[in-house]
């Protein structure tokens, strides 16, 4: 009896702790798939903020594109940068972090998918997209 | 009307926390396979708890009290791996903040408490903050459990 009383402190401050955290993590999770989407269509929204000039650019880089599913990080991201995209490196991470894309789908659909979570505007996902090929 | 001892509550409450846990081992896993949380060893780290945290759940229903011991520890450390998660998700979201539109051009020029708030509060960024939290919730249910004896009831 003394020992689980001398241990009781420490599982509640544990367990307290936990239940912060979780009762927080709960409401956070089922926020989560709605929150992506918003980004999603925000990112649909919001496309106009980017240049359109820069999106021009698109066009002069798509003879350089890599394979999003071979090419290393830093081809990626050389391609990246070539067809205009800021952050190059880091955008590289990200396509090389969401492998393998089907080969069969040259619109890079799973790309698009997973950089939407970011809220990058339609037109930086054009233009990664343009660098790459599955 | 026939009442249980007290003793006899105690221990369908705590082997009620053992269900639970279970319960919240599985959804947890059923959560992480919807997410597709695995790209990248960083994201295997909730994977892993879960199978500690399974391992630590069938030690606390075990006899004697070394299995015991030895399932509060892990649960410990899946509470730890809770904490690591959470701070994680701010850290991946803090990253994200220069590749959000709305910030890409200004994110650096931020004070550095507003930066925070957005990664922590998911204004910026694609990972749940809290969401790991739900770990460590499992883990604290089957440490609960353990308080007050074995969950089986020596035989005479």
């Amino acid at each position: 009896m003394t020992t689980i009383a001398s241990r009781l402190p420490l599982l509640c401050g544990a367990t307290a702790l936990a239940v912060v955290l979780a009762g927080c993590g709960g409401t956070t999770s089922a926020r989560a798939a709605p929150s992506a989407s918003t980004a999603a269509s925000t990112s649909a929204d919001d496309s106009t903020i980017d240049d359109s000039d820069e999106a021009a650019d698109d066009t002069a880089a798509a003879g350089a594109k890599v394979s999003a599913n071979t090419a290393s990080e830093d081809e990626i991201s050389d391609a990246l940068e070539q067809a205009g995209v800021n952050n190059p490196e880091r955008w590289a991470e990200e396509v090389v972090e969401y492998r393998p894309y089907p080969a069969t789908d040259p619109n890079l659909t799973k790309l698009r998918d997973n950089l939407a979570k970011y809220n990058p505007g339609q037109t930086t996902v054009d233009k990664i997209v343009s660098a790459l090929t599955p | 009307m026939n009442r249980g001892s007290p003793r006899d509550t105690g221990l369908l409450v705590r082997r009620g926390l053992v269900a639970l846990t279970a319960i919240g081992i599985a959804a947890a896993a059923f959560e992480l396979y919807g997410e597709r949380h695995w790209n990248g060893p960083e994201q295997l780290v909730p994977w892993a708890a879960l199978a500690v945290l399974a391992v630590a759940t069938v030690l606390v229903l075990l006899p004697g009290g070394a299995a015991r011991t030895t399932g509060r520890v892990l649960a410990l450390l899946v509470l730890a791996a809770s904490v690591y998660g959470v701070a994680d998700h701010i850290l991946v979201n803090y990253d994200s903040g220069a590749l959000d539109q709305r910030f890409a051009d200004s994110w650096d020029t931020l004070p550095m408490p507003t930066r925070w708030w957005y990664a922590a509060s998911k204004q910026v960024g694609p990972a749940p903050t809290l969401a790991p939290g739900v770990l460590g919730q499992t883990a604290a249910l089957l440490l609960l459990a353990t308080i007050g004896g074995p969950l089986r009831p020596t035989v005479r």
